[in-house]
């Protein structure tokens, strides 16, 4: 389904226009199962570019992370594009970024990658522990297919994928410039289990829960920093004047920054699921933040980066909005 | 010093004679591991090692209370003595990471905190038999049975636990255990000897350090910073999760009336770390500041300590989430000089 | 805790006015120790730097504005940035500071013995540079003479300017004042601080430079200096960047392989050319 050469075909075009800075895809890693994000400027780079089930890597982020260093006198601000490799839920993050005018539709070129799902990580390390040669991963059906040394092996693709890609809505980017091969049926109907599975328990279960996580929390700030929704210059978490998280470590410190996260993203987090794959210490932040985004969509029928041209959440309103939790 | 065993069914009676509030052991927290106290436990999970948190954070806490005060006040109180510890499970690339972390931490002015700790604490550590994949202890000076930084070497012997102890702290932590250990015999010592060259045979990554130190500053202008750093997130985990990485910031916290001033954990990867405040920032990008992590550790930490600021235990390379890997970065520069 | 570097002395504040007015005020402040076991013990060298700062607010690192030769006191200029300046402008005579120090090295007076000194400073960049007037100044007989070139922005921006006033009217130290705009009522020099240098055009002959001022302007000043035919060892200058701790454990001011904090602030150029994160 991946069509690779197309893939390939369709970057080097791009990066050979006059108007292009870079292009961003991902290509094999150093080791075992991991891959890498690619930038590349020439055209002969393109040639290590891929797309498999172990692209977890959401490359909209870079659209915000790309530091603005100030023009050098005499010299024009550079203004070409961008273009970029995404998959569905990647999609969503440029379409929310642009929504919110993070950035500007002519500075991004989007290239859509029709999406069967990517693997969590833990999982495939568990089923195949110790690879240290580079492996290839394909889809086949209801399998993922895994290139190792010692011969292809097949697995069930409920085995091995991510939990947010077995209940995926959005497997076909929302919005591109090209798409490289043709659509994917969206399967599953989120039911939102996980945050339900929570919500059910009493309040005490629910706090020593999310307490036992909150504690091992190491403020790496990881999470805040791969999230390609969370661009602010100057993020209210780093502010020293007020200080209004402190930056010491204890539970009463932790729980402010995630939970002033997590709401800072209502209405906004597109449920990409980075968060939870980069953090070290493996807090389930996606419960955290599919809690907010399911009332946002139970209380306005709202889903962030679905719609170019729609509003952000809390910049537009309808007379019919909800106020029961007012008046 | 004679070494000694300590069969696993007796880790909890070893325990419990030495005094369980003194140790510090492998735990799962929510999702990880780190050092943290028994809290009840009564015996070990040594499979949990090495933590995703390294040893580090038992003697340069993630935070720290410097001193306390009143607002309005200017008296400061200091926080009250350490704790004695006895940190059981440590892999020997945590242990020599505190060796090279004491060389900053007692260079005039000695940090107080730091070493107080250190007096205080004895190390057992535990001799690795499955490396993980990306483990590159061998390269740097280490391997899965280094003794440097220990005052204990344990070696799994399948019923047992070979005790051998290394240092003055080590005999007397032996000497405490009374009859819960019992002598080795000269078979055991050269069992855990077999464990230990396997244990070193079964890694695989490496790489060649010679010459990095001295020359690494001429790539300065290389084209391997953009590259590498292209992708990096900046976020932060490599430098927390380092057991070498030592930078940390300091804050002023205040509730009510009461107010601390602590240290925390920082990291250079940030693109606050060395932000002026009059906005001015001499490492404005993430290629600045990636040249300045990868430097820092293998040249101007060895200019004036005289040791690579890394262990090889590969914790970096296993958590980035893009897959920076610093073997990689290092096998550029190797082939680039 | 015995010994504890991270914990400072109170001080309290003898004399505080403003050097210069606006959003970057520069306030200066003159303070002793409280603690007369500190005082008695304290003891820096000029171009050593002080954490300064206040509890429950933060701290910052300042140059020890003033020589050791002119009195049992500590004097900080500070501008008006952040979190923590913002702090240490709101206190008045009488209020209680907190200082750790003094830390980094120190200008090579004795070495400096017999040459002439000339300091080439700009805005707050004179700050750690008056340690060095102040001292060569007490000790006139001792070294061959001493220039010096001040400039800022504007008649408001300069700082120490009454020191500078009383100077001039000395015959055995040469002063040369300046301001980069054209002013009603200016009495002195008119230009950028690397110009007026070459208008005064110093001999290298047996002469040390210091420089100290805003990055643009000691770029320009180190060229003009290479072009007087200064030799790489003769020129001085002090570095800064974000600090946290002062003595070099927080990792985050170094320049390369050095710690500002430690192996400088003092730095020749001839060490600094082959560090190229020194002026970046």
């Amino acid at each position: 389904m991946a069509d690779l050469e197309k893939l390939r075909a369709v970057a080097k075009e791009t990066v050979s226009r006059d108007d292009v800075k870079y292009l961003i895809g991902w290509r094999q890693g150093t080791y075992g199962f991991r891959v890498s994000p690619h930038f590349i400027t020439e055209p002969e780079e393109a040639d290590k570019l891929i797309f498999s089930p172990l692209c977890s890597n959401n490359l909209a982020t870079y659209l915000t992370l790309v530091e603005k260093l100030p023009v050098p006198r005499g010299q024009e601000p550079d203004t070409r594009k961008i273009a970029l490799m995404v998959k569905g839920c990647d999609s969503r993050a440029v379409v929310q970024q642009l929504v919110e005018q993070g950035i500007k539709r002519e500075s991004v070129i989007i290239i859509g990658c029709p999406c069967q799902g990517v693997v969590d990580l833990a999982k495939v390390e568990e089923k195949f522990p110790a690879v240290l040669e580079q492996v290839e991963a394909r889809w086949d059906d209801g399998k993922i297919v895994f290139k190792l040394s010692e011969g292809e092996k097949a697995v069930p693709r409920e085995e091995v994928l991510a939990d947010k890609c077995l209940r995926c809505r959005y497997p076909n980017p929302v919005t591109a410039d090209t798409l490289l091969w043709e659509k994917v049926e969206a399967e599953s109907n989120d039911e939102y289990a996980d945050v339900g599975e929570l919500e059910g328990k009493a309040p005490e279960e629910r706090w020593s829960f999310w307490e036992a996580y909150f504690s091992s929390c190491i403020r790496c700030y990881s999470c805040r920093n791969v999230c390609p929704m969370c661009y602010c210059e100057d993020c209210i978490l780093d502010r020293l004047n007020p200080t209004w998280v402190n930056r010491s470590n204890n539970i009463s410190e932790n729980t402010a920054f995630h939970l002033a996260r997590a709401f800072h993203l209502a209405g906004r987090c597109i449920e990409c699921g980075e968060c939870e794959r980069v953090c070290p210490v493996n807090i389930p932040l996606m419960k955290l933040n599919r809690k907010l985004t399911k009332e946002v969509r139970e209380k306005f029928e709202y889903e962030p980066g679905t719609d170019p041209d729609s509003k952000p959440l809390q910049a537009s309103y309808r007379p019919n909005d909800q106020e029961n939790f007012i008046l | 010093m004679d070494n000694m065993k300590l069969a696993k069914e007796k880790v909890g009676d070893f325990l419990a004679k030495l005094g369980k509030e003194r140790f510090r052991v492998p735990q799962e927290t929510g999702g990880s591991s780190r050092f943290a106290p028994l809290n009840g436990e009564s015996s070990v999970d040594f499979t949990l090692s090495n933590t995703t948190v390294p040893l580090k954070s038992l003697f340069y806490p993630q935070t720290e209370t410097l001193y306390r005060y009143e607002v309005g006040e200017t008296a400061m109180k200091a926080p009250g003595e350490a704790d004695e510890m006895i940190i059981m499970g440590v892999r020997p690339c945590d242990a020599k990471a505190l060796t090279i972390v004491d060389r900053l931490f007692s260079w005039d002015p000695k940090d107080p905190y730091y070493l107080e700790r250190r007096e205080k604490a004895t190390i057992i550590g535990l001799a690795c038999q499955e490396p993980r994949l990306n483990c590159f202890c061998t390269s740097l000076g280490g391997g899965p049975a280094s003794t440097e930084g220990l005052d204990i070497l344990m070696t799994d012997l399948g019923e047992s636990f070979l005790f051998q102890p290394l240092t003055e702290k080590g005999e007397k932590i032996c000497q405490e255990a009374g009859d819960v250990l019992v002598k080795s015999e000269d078979s055991d010592v050269q069992a855990a000897e077999k464990v230990h060259k396997d244990a070193a045979s079964k890694i695989v990554r490496k790489i060649d350090s010679e010459g990095i130190p001295e020359k690494l500053p001429q790539l300065w202008d290389s084209q391997i910073w953009k590259k590498t750093s292209e992708p990096c997130l900046g976020c932060g985990a490599c430098t927390f999760l380092c057991p070498t990485c030592h930078c940390f910031d300091i804050q002023d916290e205040i509730e009510g009336l009461e107010g601390r001033r602590y240290r925390v954990w920082d990291s250079c990867m940030f693109k606050e770390y060395t932000l002026h405040t009059s906005g001015h920032n001499p490492r404005p990008t993430r290629r600045e500041r990636t040249r300045n992590r990868i430097n820092h550790k293998y040249s101007y930490f060895v200019d004036k300590f005289g040791v690579i600021a890394c262990v090889g235990c590969g914790r970096c390379i296993n958590l980035c989430p893009v897959n920076v890997d610093i073997l990689n970065i290092l096998s550029q520069v190797k082939e680039a000089l | 805790m015995k010994e504890n570097p991270y914990q400072p002395y109170v001080a309290t504040i003898e004399d505080t006015w403003y050097e210069t007015v606006g959003d970057r005020a520069v306030k200066t402040f003159k303070v002793t120790l409280d603690d007369p076991e500190a005082r008695k013990n304290w003891s820096h060298r000029p171009g050593q730097c002080a954490m300064v700062g206040r509890l429950g607010i933060g701290e910052s690192m300042f140059c020890i504005s003033c020589s050791p030769t002119e009195g049992d006191f500590l004097r900080f200029s500070v501008m008006r940035a952040g979190k923590n300046t913002q702090g240490l402008h709101e206190q008045e005579v009488g209020d209680k500071i907190t200082v750790r120090g003094p830390y980094g090295n120190s200008f090579p007076l004795e070495d400096w013995k017999g040459k002439h000194i000339l300091t080439i400073g700009g805005g707050i960049g004179q700050a750690p540079l008056r340690p060095i007037v102040e001292y060569v100044k007490a000790n006139l007989d001792q070294y061959a003479g001493l220039t010096m070139i001040y400039g800022a922005r504007t008649s408001g921006d300069l700082c120490f300017r009454n020191e500078f006033e009383e100077m001039m009217k000395r015959d055995d130290i040469s002063c040369h004042l300046t301001i980069d705009i054209e002013e009603e009522g200016w009495p002195y020099k008119v230009g950028f601080v690397p110009s007026v240098l070459m208008e005064v055009n110093p001999s290298p002959e047996n002469t040390i430079a210091i420089t100290c001022g805003p990055p643009i302007m000691i770029r320009f000043v180190l060229e003009n200096l290479k072009k007087l035919n200064f030799a790489d060892e003769q020129i001085y200058t002090t570095l800064e960047n974000r600090m946290k701790c002062g003595f070099g454990k927080c990792g985050r001011c170094n320049a390369g392989n050095l710690y500002v904090c430690k192996d400088g602030p003092v730095f020749s150029y001839s060490t600094l050319k082959n560090v190229p994160e020194a002026f970046a």
